[in-house]
């Protein structure tokens, strides 16, 4: 069996329009990959496409350490290791963030902690995370502000601990002190036992959290399909020249 | 099927002389009876979606049940007076004039029908400044195909503290008519829960009335989860400043049960508030209607007045509808009304889904959730726990 999120040749349409055109990428255990690129460049429906949003026509193939994820339900590909920190988390009112959390540990690792170890669990890492403790009794992203709920999608990540994490725009609206809580979050979950194997897909418009979060490797994305892919420096570049250079080069590859 | 045809009225005139003539004398029974038959329920006639006629509705004489066995009164307070309504009529009868028969609740054809039929019941009576901690529970249980009449009255004197909870239980195709009034004088508390599970083919009609004192808190909470048919009429009339008003109700009709609810909070007195929260799903052919009624005088000023209700439709022959009806008559008032009508938002369920919980559980998550707030504002953990239970069974 193949380890890593090896996605191939994926293509998805929303109403009849092709907006991925052919995405090739894997990503390794415990590595980090940044996707950037600008708006309307494909990126968050790359993370839906991978997850199973039922809005979207997929086809091509993805396998996570072997599994053909696109044969599974979305709730399965959780199951399989597969985490989306949502750009806009849906409000849940009525159900409360620690018994949410709680059920979607019991999902994806049945048994594995008692109530009272879980509830320790989450309070070390909402302390982490600066997440007040009042927040277990509140009603899931209801009423939050932005930078709660890209507090408790990192929340999500650090108590679910997933195998292969996809990161979407977790780093726009929030400020500098949230933007470094993440950065620290994410430092935090790869350096545990149960983080340490953890694959990374962080999209971001800016390369404002890559600072706190060093890729590994860094891939632009532009018109639905990957233009360049490079190191860390490859960041810094768009930071100084913005994405038109790499548009003209793709456009030019075209 | 009994109960179900048209009865004709000499047979249930003839019923009422088996009734207590201490309580109410056989004169304002027939009179009560005549209303009954007089007065129409201005519910919605059956049309394209609604299938029930309540005006067509009433007791087979044969089936009513004038003795008192299916009710049972459950309070630990040696400070509170609670008795069947016979004790409270032949034993106290000045503390009982107090509050039975003021609230006009029998101004409404089944409160008219309750009133003839008066016997079976509870009485409860707050002295002033008792505060009690556990909840008074009164419980009715008709036995099955039979027909019942419930009065519970309560008396609060001023600074009296309580909770009172009714559960409505029965047999398969028990007809439940019932009354609640509630007086209370200034600054008492008291929260009055609801919990009605008939049994199949039951049917459940009730009218509740409230006069809160001046500076008083009252609230209906009021959760009707079984029999075929549950019409309820939840009312709170403030006549005193200061007064402080909650109505609460959730249901949940599903296969081819109804449920139909009429909230009405009358701000006679200016400078009292008023929150009313509906919160009701349907599924399979269930049918619901609720008309939230909200009247503020013309010399009603400083009224607050808010009304929210939420319907959450679970299947495409589920039908719910919800009509707001502000009457406002003061110009210096806050008054908000809010309502939603839809099924479950898909970017709520892949959120859940994304989390590893499968698309049935994900959906019971969403739907018990969205009637939380509602469930909150009842009284104890183990009845919320229970209406979650309930809910959930329903849901699955």
């Amino acid at each position: 069996m193949s380890e890593g999120l090896r996605i191939h040749d994926l293509r998805c349409s929303v109403d009849g329009g092709e907006i991925l055109k052919g995405i090739d990428l894997t990503i390794e255990p415990g590595r980090v990959h940044a996707l950037m690129g600008p708006n309307g460049s494909g990126k968050s429906t790359l993370a839906f496409s991978l997850t199973g949003h039922p809005k979207y026509e997929v086809t091509g193939s993805v396998l996570l350490d072997g599994e053909d994820l696109l044969a599974l339900a979305p709730d399965k590909r959780a199951r399989a290791g597969l985490f989306l920190s949502f750009q806009y988390p849906a409000a849940i009112p009525g159900v409360k963030v620690a018994n949410f959390l709680h059920a979607a540990r019991q999902a994806e690792r049945p048994g594995d902690l008692p109530p009272a170890k879980f509830r320790a669990l989450l309070l070390e890492k909402m302390d982490q995370l600066g997440i007040d403790p009042s927040f277990m009794g509140r009603y899931l992203n209801d009423g939050f502000s932005g930078g709660e709920k890209k507090r408790l999608e990192m929340l999500q990540l650090a108590v679910l601990a997933p195998k292969y994490a996809i990161l979407d725009e977790t780093d726009s609206g929030l400020d500098i002190d949230a933007l470094k809580d993440v950065g620290d979050s994410i430092a935090a979950l790869r350096a545990s036992d149960e983080g340490r194997n953890t694959g990374f897909l962080i999209i971001t418009h800016y390369p404002r959290i890559l600072q706190y979060v060093i890729p590994d490797v860094v891939h632009v994305m532009i018109g639905g399909r990957i233009v360049k892919t490079g190191g860390h420096d490859l960041a810094h570049r768009i930071e100084r020249e913005g994405y038109d250079v790499l548009r003209e080069e793709a456009g030019a590859v075209a | 099927m009994p109960n179900s045809a048209v009865a004709s009225p000499n047979e249930l005139y003839d019923v009422l002389s088996s009734f207590d003539g201490a309580l109410l004398s056989r004169e304002e029974r027939a009179h009560a009876l005549d209303r009954f038959f007089a007065l129409r329920s201005g519910r919605e006639k059956p049309g394209r979606f609604w299938r029930v006629d309540l005006d067509s509705i009433a007791p087979d004489p044969g089936t009513v049940d004038a003795t008192s066995a299916s009710l049972q009164i459950d309070s630990h307070d040696s400070r509170v007076l609670v008795c069947d309504l016979a004790t409270a009529a032949r034993d106290h009868p000045q503390l009982l004039a107090r509050a039975f028969a003021t609230t006009g609740v029998d101004a409404t054809k089944f409160g008219a029908l309750a009133r003839a039929f008066a016997g079976l019941g509870a009485f409860i009576y707050l002295r002033a400044d008792v505060d009690c901690n556990d909840p008074i529970t009164i419980a009715y249980a008709p036995p099955p195909g039979s027909a019942i009449f419930a009065h519970t009255i309560v008396l609060a004197e001023h600074g009296a503290r309580a909770t009172i909870v009714e559960r409505i239980g029965g047999g398969e195709g028990a007809f439940f008519c019932g009354v609640s009034e509630v007086v209370t004088e200034e600054r008492a508390q008291l929260l009055y829960a609801v919990v009605q599970h008939a049994g199949a083919g039951g049917r459940v009609i009730s009218s509740r009335a409230m006069r809160p004192g001046r500076d008083a808190e009252v609230a209906w909470a009021s959760a009707e989860l079984g029999g075929d048919l549950a019409a309820s009429d939840l009312s709170i009339a403030i006549e005193h400043p200061g007064a402080r008003a909650e109505v609460t109700a959730l249901f949940f009709p599903r296969a081819a049960e109804h449920v139909d609810v009429v909230s009405t909070v009358e701000h006679r007195a200016g400078e009292a508030t008023s929150e009313t929260l509906i919160k009701s799903a349907a599924t399979d052919s269930g049918q619901a209607r609720f008309l939230g009624n909200i009247r503020i005088a013309a010399h009603a000023q400083g009224s607050d007045a808010r009304l929210r209700d939420d319907a959450l439709l679970l299947s495409r022959n589920a039908h719910v509808d919800s009509v707001p009806a502000l009457e406002i008559g003061a110009n210096d008032v806050k008054a908000y009304h809010g309502a939603t009508v839809g099924a479950i938002d898909e970017e709520q369920v892949f959120y859940v889904e994304s989390r590893g919980i499968d698309r049935n559980a994900a959906e019971r998550m969403i739907a018990l959730g969205f009637f939380e707030p509602a469930i909150e504002r009842f009284p104890t953990e183990s009845l919320r726990s229970e209406i979650r239970r309930t809910l959930a069974e329903k849901l699955s």
